[in-house]
């Protein structure tokens, strides 16, 4: 036998429900029925087929030759195991996963790392009661008051168009 | 020259006001800042808002006019120079106590009565209400930071998850190799059973035959012996047969 055999399950079903997060929950139930499926057909049978009891037979066939023929014919019959066409395809799916997981995580690392940006200016900001509005005005510039750019009275938001150029 | 930082040496005058925290969270959050690295933050600290009045004695002298005294004159010091100051000015008369120092007598125990009576009161309401400014205007800042926190922890898991993503393939090729392994096991299974059936057969075959012949065989016997027999041979056997009874039948009374 070439290939090797498989008898029992080595994945880690518990390890892996622990990582799939709940919007996937169902995919993987049904991918562990189907897994757990497979199993149940392989140990339905023996791994090796029973022995024959040739002298049990030897004994009672009469027709001469037969069952040595038989035994014979019995011995001589190789089952080939069956030819593996799809595990490259699952290795080619993983190349393509591994591409995927790649680019996700370096695109999560930028997300992470523009969160942490915003989290290391947020805490060294000064909590509001601390600040003066010197303080106000060096850690928010664009709506500290700022003599460059003068508001318009009330100086609410809703009142911040430029006034409209009349024409004389 | 009357005021509690002038009667302060030089770098423990600012104390007073930059020394007085509010409470450690914000001093924490205040140590966070980035500073420029010229900044002197030993003498020069960030000033904090101040959140209590400072230590009084008799209820309005500040307590450092007292220690101001105190290296000099000792503890009494500063009382006795208080009373004397207050009895040289109102006996030389240049502290007159006209009408308008009774109303301010009177105003003052007034005052005193409200301050004592209504101040705590006050105090507590005027204390919630600055907290919950505060906690209002920090309200946004901690939403953010929690956030982000939130927002980092939840691509760590999804990282994580992305990489879990091994295991699933390695279950793929696994259900692969079990689904091979369930075919060649049938296809043994079924060699095995194909060939047990056959020899089965033959034996059943054997069996059959032999059961046929056997009972052929006893058939023919039986029929033979029928035939061989002659009706008076049938006969003697029969009278033998009831004389024999007949003897028994005796044999038997004869006993009971």
């Amino acid at each position: 036998m070439a290939t090797k055999r498989i008898a029992q399950s080595a994945v880690n079903w518990s390890a892996m429900a622990e990582k799939v997060s709940e919007s996937q929950r169902p995919m993987f139930n049904a991918f562990k029925l189907k897994s757990d499926q497979y199993l149940r057909r392989v140990m339905a049978n023996p791994e090796k087929p029973p022995a024959i009891d040739w002298a049990y037979y030897q004994a009672r066939v009469a027709v001469p030759g037969l069952v040595e023929s038989f035994k014979k014919q019995y011995e001589a019959l190789k089952v080939p195991y069956p030819v593996d066409k799809v595990t490259a395809q699952v290795d080619a799916q993983e190349k393509e996963a591994e591409i995927a997981i790649k680019e996700f995580i370096a695109q999560s690392n930028r997300r992470v790392a523009e969160a942490e940006a915003e989290l290391k200016k947020w805490s060294s900001v000064l909590p509001f009661g601390q600040m003066t509005m010197e303080d106000f005005a060096e850690a928010f510039p664009e709506q500290a008051w700022n003599a460059a750019k003068p508001t318009y009275w009330p100086h609410d938001e809703a009142s911040q168009q430029p006034p409209a150029k009349v024409e004389h | 020259m009357l005021s509690r930082i002038a009667l302060k040496p030089v770098r423990s005058a600012i104390q007073p006001i930059r020394l007085t925290q509010t409470s450690a969270t914000t001093n924490a959050a205040s140590a966070a800042v980035a500073e420029s690295p010229e900044r002197d933050l030993v003498n020069f600290p960030r000033p904090v808002r101040q959140e209590l009045p400072g230590k009084v004695r008799l209820g309005f002298i500040p307590e450092e006019w007292f220690q101001f005294f105190y290296a000099k004159t000792g503890v009494t010091g500063p009382y006795t120079f208080g009373l004397g100051l207050a009895t040289y000015l109102c006996s030389k008369e240049i502290y007159i106590m006209e009408h308008e120092f009774y109303t301010g007598l009177s105003i003052a125990i007034m005052g005193i009565y409200a301050v004592k009576k209504l101040g705590p009161a006050a105090a507590t309401f005027l204390d919630k209400e600055v907290a919950k400014s505060d906690a209002e205007m920090n309200a946004g800042r901690e939403l953010v930071i929690e956030n982000c926190k939130n927002r980092i922890a939840a691509e760590k898991v999804e990282q994580d998850r992305a990489l879990a993503q091994k295991m699933l393939f390695d279950a793929k090729r696994e259900n692969v190799a079990l689904q091979l392994e369930a075919a060649y096991r049938e296809q043994l299974i079924k060699v095995f059973a194909e060939t047990k059936k056959r020899l089965d057969y033959q034996v059943e075959v054997q069996n059959v035959q032999r059961n046929l012949e056997q009972r052929h065989i006893v058939d023919w016997v039986l029929r033979s012996v029928r035939a061989a027999v002659t009706p008076e041979q049938e006969k003697a056997t029969l009278s033998q047969c009831i004389a024999s009874i007949k003897s028994l039948a005796q044999q038997n009374t004869a006993r009971i």
